[in-house]
């Protein structure tokens, strides 16, 4: 049973405000959901949810780092490797209010020593969500992560980071990160499943 | 006895279905958190390393515009 399924979301945790800036500027929050590779699982409720708290004491600036986002690359000669290598600067510019670190090819190879599991994963974008980490530390919800290693062609990885990136500047002031990747990933396979069904070439997703 | 044939057929065939389309909605499900998911309790460890490297300044804010 791959975590992250259905079934083991964590009470408690949809409801609980990551942090006192739920109300997202209207022009920046999608009105509807799209369906393209990936997108699903990444996207998009709008946080301006009524109830969620809005007191000046726990807003933050929307230039105050809400990630941090992390790069480990060994450098494979893969689609995933040269789609990063060739946007970075413009993750960068997207996401400038949220310090990224590349760990560099020797701290990668290194990383995946010790974590071989992993290896051909890569490049892997993990991104550790401050807030979350303020509320429960590393027990609990605290992140996602992009394996841009196992997409196969130069577009499927274009097109995840291209999400991927759309996911962090939507949710800079998210309220319920987790809820909503965790909808976003069932939408997506029942998606699939009925797009089968009715016929249709289905959508590669890793191949 | 044919009729008989033809509902089993039919209730075997339906049942086939949908648990294709369960195990297709699951499988799809596992390729996309292969590729993209949340990070909790199993990442822990690796998490509190990273962090680790960013509080002792092993691990500095990239200011590049271009990965090297």
């Amino acid at each position: 049973m791959p975590r992250g399924s259905g079934s083991s979301r964590r009470p408690g945790a949809e409801a609980r405000p990551r942090r006192g800036t739920a109300r997202s500027p209207p022009t920046e929050a999608p009105a509807e959901q799209e369906t393209v590779v990936l997108q699903e699982a990444v996207v998009t409720e709008r946080s301006d949810r009524p109830g969620t708290p809005a007191s000046a004491e726990t807003e933050a600036s929307p230039s105050t780092p809400r990630f941090r986002i992390y790069i480990v690359d060994t450098g494979w000669d893969s689609p995933g490797h040269k789609v990063l290598q060739e946007n970075f600067g413009l993750i960068r510019e997207l996401q400038r209010e949220d310090p990224i670190y590349v760990l560099g090819r020797e701290k990668s190879i290194e990383y995946l020593r010790h974590h071989e599991e992993r290896i051909g994963h890569d490049p892997i974008i993990a991104v550790h969500d401050l807030a979350a980490m303020g509320d429960t530390g590393t027990t609990d919800f605290h992140g996602f992560r992009l394996r841009l290693g196992l997409l196969r062609t130069h577009q499927q990885a274009l097109l995840a980071l291209q999400n991927f990136a759309r996911f962090l500047r939507m949710h800079r002031q998210s309220v319920d990160l987790e809820g909503e990747i965790r909808r976003g990933l069932r939408r997506e396979g029942l998606a699939g499943a009925i797009e089968i069904i009715l016929g249709h070439e289905a959508r590669e997703i890793g191949g | 006895m044919p009729e008989r044939w033809s509902d089993y057929l039919t209730i075997f065939m339906s049942a086939l279905a949908v648990g294709y389309m369960f195990y297709e909605i699951d499988r799809r499900q596992r390729k996309l958190r292969e590729i993209f998911d949340v990070l909790d309790a199993e990442d822990a460890a690796v998490t509190a390393r990273l962090e680790d490297m960013v509080a002792s300044g092993e691990l500095q804010p990239y200011t590049g515009a271009t990965l090297a």
